[in-house]
């Protein structure tokens, strides 16, 4: 901005300085004083930060010029209208209002002067306010930008976080079920493996004295280890449980609480083998129930809400769907962009309609 | 070489959002079908791909040249196939190729004879002279095609092209697709006549509110919601059917009798339809009426969003 100032100025300057010269005899001293002058104050305009020093440089040119075109040569005149930019639009911010203050001189001036001194005054109004307007535009542009950079920095925080979040539960899963499998082995079936062991080594050692004995430890013996097997089938039945239950009744559970809450019929329904569904599923499914529900619950004005748990073939779709008033146009909050995100962890989609009630479907895919 | 790949691709207006980070990909030589209700972003994406409109963020490539770069080199390898007319009524329909082919830089002897050999395709050359304003709609829509075509595209975009036009016409334009496909052009179709994009295309997109919920062969799609078909008949002599041979029919799973009515489910993936209807005619069983309720797209559609692709 500065710099296309400046040029405009040396490009005026250049034609007064031409025009001055060639049409006059007598000699140039006072121009180029004034030149000099001229010239000073607008580096000490560009050297100096503060703006009072800088406001005054401005002024000092509007002074100069003035007195130099009264006193000097009217075609110092031209150079009026950028150092007056300059000066008035500190104090106003109009264009129109800039280009009033830098059209009035023109009444000081003879005809064929006041032409030439508009139109270098329009001009100059027009390409600095274009190359302003386009500049500020700029900026915003790169505001913007770093707006959407820093967004996208924080989403993918947030991802990582996210992953690291998930890799560390199934880590902390992993652990607790390791614990607990190894307090059952110890608890049952080491002891009665080792209870098996004290008869069949006493059974060994009384083999050749009383063999009526030795029969009857090992009797003993395999009837512990009988037992031994038992346990062991019964704790691993334990330790299985049906995948469907855990997911299932976190979501069931869920659901009666909301509809409590809310006083809100609340129906679910599950259609296809539920079995199918992976631990880290019924995560997702749970998390984007509980967000539509809340959702619903905030926005929706409903009277209530149905949800289905669908697992087709090689898709499950989970829909959360009110009567509500709808919503012609749907604006992502962060709601839906997370419930988005959850689905694409496991490679799933989130479609939102609003066009009938308000409906929330997330499918995902099933690796067979 | 992919002839169209589309990555992220996101389109706003306002604060609606019309495509939400689509990705997708077209083979060379494929029959590409966009599947989707009204105001599902099928035309918008099609308005991006062909330049038309500016994705806000995301990337599209034709044969791997990104088209935002390369806008010179995309548009001489699209042709487009409006959903609204786009003809002049005022000019002759040899006037209409000449002059849509003309805008490609085609000149002389060249573009004479490539508006010939388009009008020749969609079968109007002996209406060369004649004016559109006396054309039927359906007519109207094959010059519009001949204007699309004129400059030998090598990736064709038809947005709902069968919309408002009589059964003849509708499948003279399937079969000229078709034939398109087999003279070397990728084809992307939309359309939210699921019958059409059942019968021509090769892979279907479903698009829902911008997004690509499915993606894949007729058969894919339909596998994404059930392995099983069911035939519905309506017999008489229900006490010679034999439920045992019908069960041991391969692909058979399951079959239920309820008065005159038997449903046979069985593996989608297995024609076994001649089969079961022999076994039938063999143990004396008069069929009244057979229904063959495979899933189709349409249920497929309904299966994922919960809506009619027509509402």
């Amino acid at each position: 901005m500065e710099s296309l100032l400046i040029i405009y100025k040396l490009i005026v300057w250049g034609y007064a300085a031409f025009d001055y010269l060639s049409s006059k005899q007598q000699t140039g001293a006072g121009f180029v004083l004034v030149s000099l002058i001229y010239f000073c104050l607008q580096l000490f305009a560009l050297i100096v930060r503060h703006k009072k020093w800088k406001r005054g440089a401005a002024f000092g040119s509007v002074v100069l010029l003035v007195f130099a075109a009264v006193l000097v040569e009217p075609l110092w005149a031209l150079l009026l209208p950028l150092n007056g930019y300059e000066l008035t639009s500190l104090y106003i911010h109009r264009v129109w209002g800039i280009g009033g203050v830098l059209l009035t001189p023109m009444i000081w001036l003879r005809p064929s002067e006041a032409k030439l001194y508009g139109f270098v005054a329009l001009f100059s109004l027009a390409s600095v306010t274009a190359a302003k307007r386009h500049i500020e535009r700029l900026e915003q542009q790169e505001d913007r930008l770093d707006q959407l950079r820093h967004d996208l920095y924080r989403l993918a925080r947030r991802m990582s976080e996210y992953h690291q979040y998930m890799k560390q539960s199934e880590y902390t899963l992993q652990l607790e079920e390791r614990n607990r499998l190894s307090q059952r082995i110890h608890d049952q079936i080491g002891h009665s493996l080792a209870g098996a062991l004290i008869q069949m080594e006493a059974a060994k050692r009384l083999m050749d004295r009383d063999c009526d004995k030795a029969k009857q430890l090992l009797e003993n013996a395999i009837h512990i280890s009988k037992e031994g097997m038992e346990q062991i089938r019964m704790t691993l039945k334990q330790i299985k449980p049906p995948l469907e239950q855990i997911g299932l009744n976190r979501v069931k559970l869920f659901i009666e609480e909301f509809s409590a809450q809310h006083h809100l019929p609340v129906p679910l329904v599950c259609k296809g083998d539920l079995d199918v569904i992976t631990p880290i599923q019924w995560k997702v499914i749970y998390e984007n129930i509980a967000e539509a529900l809340t959702n619903a619950s905030k926005y929706a004005e409903a009277t209530a809400i149905a949800v289905e748990i669908h697992v087709l073939n090689r898709v499950i779709k989970v829909e959360v769907k009110d009567n509500g008033k709808g919503a012609a146009k749907i604006k992502k909050g962060l709601g839906i962009i997370g419930m988005e995100e959850r689905a694409a962890s496991v490679h799933g989609t989130v479609i939102v309609d609003g066009t009938n009630g308000f409906s929330v479907t997330t499918l995902l895919p099933i690796h067979k | 070489m992919n002839m169209l790949e589309i990555k992220q691709v996101t389109k706003k207006f306002g604060d609606f959002i019309a495509v939400d980070h689509m990705s997708l990909t077209v083979a060379e030589g494929e029959i590409f079908g966009f599947l989707g209700a009204n105001g599902a972003g099928k035309s918008t994406t099609i308005h991006m791909i062909a330049g038309l409109l500016r994705p806000n963020a995301g990337e599209i490539k034709i044969l791997g040249k990104d088209i935002a770069k390369h806008r010179q080199f995309a548009k001489r390898h699209i042709g487009i196939v409006p959903q609204e007319i786009a003809i002049y009524e005022h000019l002759t329909a040899y006037e209409n190729v000449e002059f849509f082919a003309g805008l490609y830089g085609l000149r002389g002897a060249e573009l004479r004879q490539r508006v010939e050999e388009a009008l020749e395709f969609v079968g109007l050359s002996d209406k060369r002279k004649s004016y559109p304003k006396h054309f039927s709609g359906g007519m109207k829509r094959r010059l519009n095609i001949a204007c699309a075509l004129a400059h030998r595209p090598k990736l064709i975009i038809m947005d709902e092209p069968t919309v408002g036009i009589d059964p003849q016409s509708r499948n003279d334009i399937l079969a000229s697709v078709k034939k398109l496909n087999e003279m070397g052009c990728t084809i992307i179709y939309t359309s939210h006549y699921m019958e059409e994009v059942e019968e021509i295309c090769t892979r279907i997109a479903i698009i829902d509110h911008g997004k690509i919920i499915a993606e894949g062969t007729k058969e894919q799609l339909e596998a994404m919601i059930t392995d099983t078909k069911d035939i519905w008949l309506e017999i008489r002599g229900m006490d010679r059917l034999n439920k045992e041979k019908l069960q041991s029919i391969h692909g058979v799973k399951a079959v239920q009798c309820d008065d005159n009515m038997v449903k046979i489910s069985s593996d989608i993936s297995v024609n076994n339809l001649n089969e079961i209807v022999q076994c039938l005619i063999h143990d004396g069983v008069e069929i009244r009426s057979l229904e063959d309720k495979s899933p189709n797209l349409e249920t497929v559609f309904l299966a994922l969003t919960g809506r009619n692709l027509r509402d």
